[in-house]
Formats: structure tokens, sequence, C-alpha cells
């Protein structure tokens, strides 16, 4: 399923963009994630949890960056995670614009993710809801992140 | 499945200390057909099953003050062919008839669907549509929760840790009421509906505009819906077709559907207009007979 | 581990069973009674119908605990050595089963309906039947040897 996702950080887009380029910080900001840590330059692996009412999904898996366009304030980046226990996992493409707004920046993520095996049956709408409170819950953990 | 700690305590708060015992390591389970389905397909792996099959008190379907209180273990084939309900709450019975097939009847309990919190499930659009109010007990006490609140999102009622539903208790209609539940299910009559509505209205004692409406909408967000900018159109307003079109509108308007295999959120969104002019209808043509024969 | 008596086909059992065993496994494991069939696993063709204290449920998706101190009728119970019942008579007799897969489930949820409710309309089976599913039979086969059992045990 793709969708596109958008939200404002207070902060001047040079300064949001190395943020969001030093993955091992910012992705301590999306909710849920247990573990992450640098493989190489552009690759990281960690853990995430998410949780559906009594259904817990541990997905371990890496992130890439495969672009990072800095003078067009673009990105994109690869996901892969499998919950070993459940049997299914995700695969997600994203890119990434920062704009100017009107106070701060905007980002704009869209994202192209498929939802497979077990996880996959039973709640992609599921999944696409989550996904916008993740969202919703990163760009509050990254703006406090900024304040301090 | 995996390999679970089975107990089947014989009272409230003898299941109340198992929790406290195992964290949110345990469930609950009562007819199991949620559950049950869950671990098999392993997307929740309790260390400790609780039933509360043996729990005394939980059974019942009784007429309290004006309303009639439904135990939590009572299974939905219970309340679908209570003479109570069918006397006295026939919309709700029939609700109950209409979920699943009876051998799911059979076990699914009236509380545990409820804190299932699927928000493509029957009963709770109606119940919610009836003014219904949920009875919570924990370890420090009881509380009760109008159920429209009881549901916070997806898979997620508003329990807290250690609580258990013990009962809902549903007010009869006042006199001049009428009540229709309509389940819109494109596909096989055992499903989930693409879109259900209930709606309940009160007629003014002559019987001409009403006094009082409640609108309930199903399967259309991650957790069943009150149409509240529905029912305000409603206030003392005489049912024609720009009413009655203005609040399916109304209640469109609140609905925030999944695009699934029963129907894209945009034939969702259309339907709830469609469905709830119909169900609005059907609750006024039975309120004004209730206003005429109370005359 | 845990240890369930349950009266199965008037016969009563002692058996210890894993806690997740679900009621079909232990009637078809645990006690040999191989003609509840699992279709679906999630309770909804009815393959696996039972009858737990004469209600019809999904045995896939009970736990073989739930049959505690209960009365289990499965499809078994149904012929003795000398003649079918007359709901299965009915079956072969109208060919109401082609493959054979759902039959043992209609048969029994047949039996439960007629027990409910002994001269059925066609819609009262219809209503009653709609979780039993079939993929060969297309329905109207099975309808008929109902209304012919009914019209059987009425003679």
């Amino acid at each position: 399923m793709t969708f596109t996702q958008e939200c404002v950080i207070p902060v001047e887009r040079a300064r949001l963009w190395d943020l969001l380029m030093d993955v091992s910080t910012v992705g301590r900001c999306v909710p849920g994630v247990e573990t992450i840590e640098a493989v190489n330059g552009s690759a990281y692996k960690g853990g995430l949890k998410i949780q559906i009412g009594p259904i817990r999904l541990s997905l371990e898996g890496t992130i890439t960056v495969e672009e990072a366009d800095r003078e067009a304030w673009r990105a994109r980046m690869r996901a892969e995670a499998t919950d070993r226990r459940l049997g299914g996992g995700i695969r997600a493409r994203m890119s990434l614009a920062l704009s100017p707004a009107e106070v701060g920046t905007r980002v704009q993520i869209d994202t192209d993710l498929a939802v497979l095996g077990k996880i996959g049956e039973f709640g992609q709408p599921v999944i696409r809801k989550k996904a916008d409170a993740l969202l919703e819950e990163f760009a509050r953990n990254l703006r406090s992140t900024l304040a301090s | 499945m995996n390999a679970f700690d089975y107990r089947a305590p014989r009272a409230l708060d003898e299941a109340l200390a198992i929790f406290q015992e195992y964290g949110d390591d345990a469930r609950v389970i009562a007819g199991g057909t949620a559950l049950v389905t869950m671990m098999r397909q392993r997307l929740v792996q309790p260390r400790c099953v609780v039933s509360l099959r043996d729990v005394e008190g939980l059974g019942r379907i009784e007429a309290t003050n004006g309303a009639i209180r439904i135990g939590a273990l009572v299974t939905h084939r219970e309340a679908e062919t209570s003479p109570l309900l069918q006397e006295r709450l026939p919309v709700l019975a029939e609700t109950f008839r209409r979920v699943g097939t009876i051998r799911i009847r059979h076990m699914a309990t009236v509380g545990g669907a409820l804190a299932h919190a699927d928000p493509n499930q029957d009963p709770p659009v109606t119940l919610i549509a009836l003014g219904a109010r949920v009875e919570i007990r924990s370890a420090d006490g009881r509380r009760e929760v109008p159920i429209e609140e009881f549901f916070r999102d997806y898979y997620e009622p508003a329990l807290e840790p250690v609580e258990l539903v013990t009962a809902v208790t549903v007010p009869l209609l006042p006199p001049a009421s009428g009540a229709s539940f309509v389940k819109f299910l494109p596909r096989t009559a055992d499903d989930y509906a693409t879109v259900a509505v209930a709606v309940s209205v009160t007629l003014e004692a002559e019987g001409e505009r009403c006094r009082e409406a409640r609108v309930a909408l199903g399967s259309v967000a991650t957790t069943p819906l009150r149409g509240r900018a529905a029912e305000a159109l409603l206030s003392g307003a005489r049912l024609d077709e720009d009413v009655a079109k203005a609040v399916g509108d109304a209640a469109r308007r609140v609905t925030d559907p999944l695009d699934d295999h029963r129907g894209s959120a945009a034939y969702k969104r259309e339907m709830t207009a469609v469905m709830v002019g119909r169900a609005l209808t059907q609750a006024w043509v039975a309120a004004r007979a209730s206003a005429r024969g109370a005359r | 581990m845990i240890r369930i008596r349950l009266a199965v086909n008037g016969q009563p059992h002692d058996v210890e069973v894993p806690t997740y065993r679900t009621l079909l496994d232990c009637l078809r494991y645990d006690l040999g009674l191989t003609g509840s069939k699992e279709g679906c696993g999630v309770g909804v063709c009815g393959a696996c119908t039972v009858l737990l204290d004469g209600k019809m449920i999904s045995s896939c998706i009970a736990l073989a605990v739930f049959a505690d101190g209960r009365e289990v009728t499965t499809v078994e119970s149904l012929a003795d050595d000398e003649r079918l019942h007359p709901v299965q008579q009915a079956f072969m007799d109208a060919g109401g089963f082609q493959c054979g897969i759902c039959t043992p489930g209609q048969v029994v949820a047949a039996k439960a309906l007629l027990d409910a409710i002994p001269n059925p309309s066609d819609t009262e089976i219809r209503e009653w039947m709609l979780g039993n599913l079939c993929r060969c039979t297309g329905y109207y086969k099975i309808v008929e040897s109902i209304r012919a059992a009914a019209q059987q045990s009425r003679a």
C-alpha cells in the first residue's frame, strides 16, 4: 500500500536534515524502537515493537539510506523487518522531502509498504492507521529532542 | 498455539488476583471465539489464559430499573433468544441474531465481544444507539462507562490493566420511541458488515417532531462511532427527505473507514449516508407507531 | 497438561491434554474420532461442527478444556451398527454430498436443526445451516436432504 504523511517540525531545514540523517539518534524518536545501531555509513539494524490491542509485533530488520541529496532536501530509504515469532514482516520504500513551512520545516514522507505473511493477512488497513499514530508520536518526540 | 497455564477461577476476585500474578502476560477467555482464533495464528501468545466460565453471577439477563442488565458471560445466542430482550428490546435481540453463525453465537459472549473491541462488530452499534452502559470491575471496585466511551482503538477497549467487563446495562426505550439496526453486507450473511447503522428516535408526545435521537455507526472507523452532529440535526425536526439526507451526510462526515475486502473507504462513506437514511426512517416509523399506541 | 473428563457420544472419557489442545484435535487425536474435520481452522466453514451440551459449535476454535464436565456429540453418534440416522439416510437418498468433506458437519448441524425444529420451513433450514459451507453441491441438495429427513421423521 502507498500513502503520504506529513508533519511540521519547528526547526529550520538544515538543522532538521542533519538530525534526520543521523539515523541512530533519530531512530530513537520512533515510538517502539528498542535498538538501533549503525552497520556501516548508510545501513542500520534495529528492533521495533508495535502493539495493536492484544497483538504485539516484534520487528527486527534493517534500514538503508539509499540516497541523500542535501541540496534538493530529498532522501530515499529502504526498510525490511520481520517478526520471527509470527512469520511475517514488512518491506518499505520511503522518500523524504523537506520544505520550508510557516514555522520551521515540513517533512513529507511517501511510503510504499508491503506487509507480508501473517501480519499482512491480519491487518493491512490497521497497520496503515498505526503508521499515522506512529508518525504523530515520532514528530512529538522529534520536537522535544530538538527543544532540549 | 503456545503452551499456557490455564486457570478457571470460581470468583471474580480470584480472577483479578491471577492478573496481579501474571501482569499483561495473562488473557481472559470467555467463549474463546476471538482469542483462540488469534492464538491459533500466533498473533497473541499469553502465558496464562484465565477462563471466566465458572465465575458465579455473570450469566444472567435481568430486568432492573427501566433497563435490562446483560451479564458479561451471556452468549450471543442466549441474548438473541431471550424472551425478555425479544419483548422489551427486540432491536437488540435482532442485532445479536445477526452476528456470525449459530455456532459462533453459542460460544461468543456479550462481554467478551465488547472487550475484543473489533470495530466491525454489530452489537456495539445498537448498544450505542440505545445508550447502554458497560459495567467494569477491578480490584479497587466498580465503575460504569457509557458504551460509546468504551472503545479506544482497533482491538483496544478502554480497560485498564486489571479490569474486567462484568455486564452491560441497556435502558428501555421511553414512550413514543423506535429503534432500528441496519446491517449492510453485500457479502455473505455470516460476515461482518460493510457498514452498520443503528438509530433510536424519541418523538414529542404528538408524534410529529423528534425530541431526541441517537445515531450509531459501525465498521466505518477503528472504533464504533456515535454521530452527534447527525443527532443534532434531528432535534426538534420533522422527518422529510431533506432532513434524512442531511442526517446521512452529517454521519458520513465523521466516518474514517478502512479500505478492505468488504469495501473501499469511499464506498463505505457513501453507504453510511444511505444506511443512516434507512435506519432513521425505520426508527421513525416505529416511533410513530409507539406514539400512536400510547395515545 | 490438564486433565479433563468429558462424555462423548454417551461414553465417559478421562484424558490428559495440553492446555492448548482444541476440542477438535482432542476428538480426532486423543479419542480417535476422526469424523469431524478441520476445514478452515477459524470457525467459519462448519466442517468441524459438533454439539456441546446439544448446541452446535465450531470445535476447531474451542479449547478441549471447555468440554470438561460436559457432553459432546459428534457425527459418529448418528448411526448405530444397524442403521443410518434418518438425516444420513436422507443425504444419501437425495444426493446431499459430493466430495464429502463438509458432510459430517452438515449432518451434525442438520440433526441439531431437526432436534430443535422438527418441521422446519425452507427459510428456517437455510438460516440454521448458513454456517456450514459446501464447495460442491450448491446447497440445493443439502436443503432437499434435510427436508426429506424432516418428512421421514414425521412419517
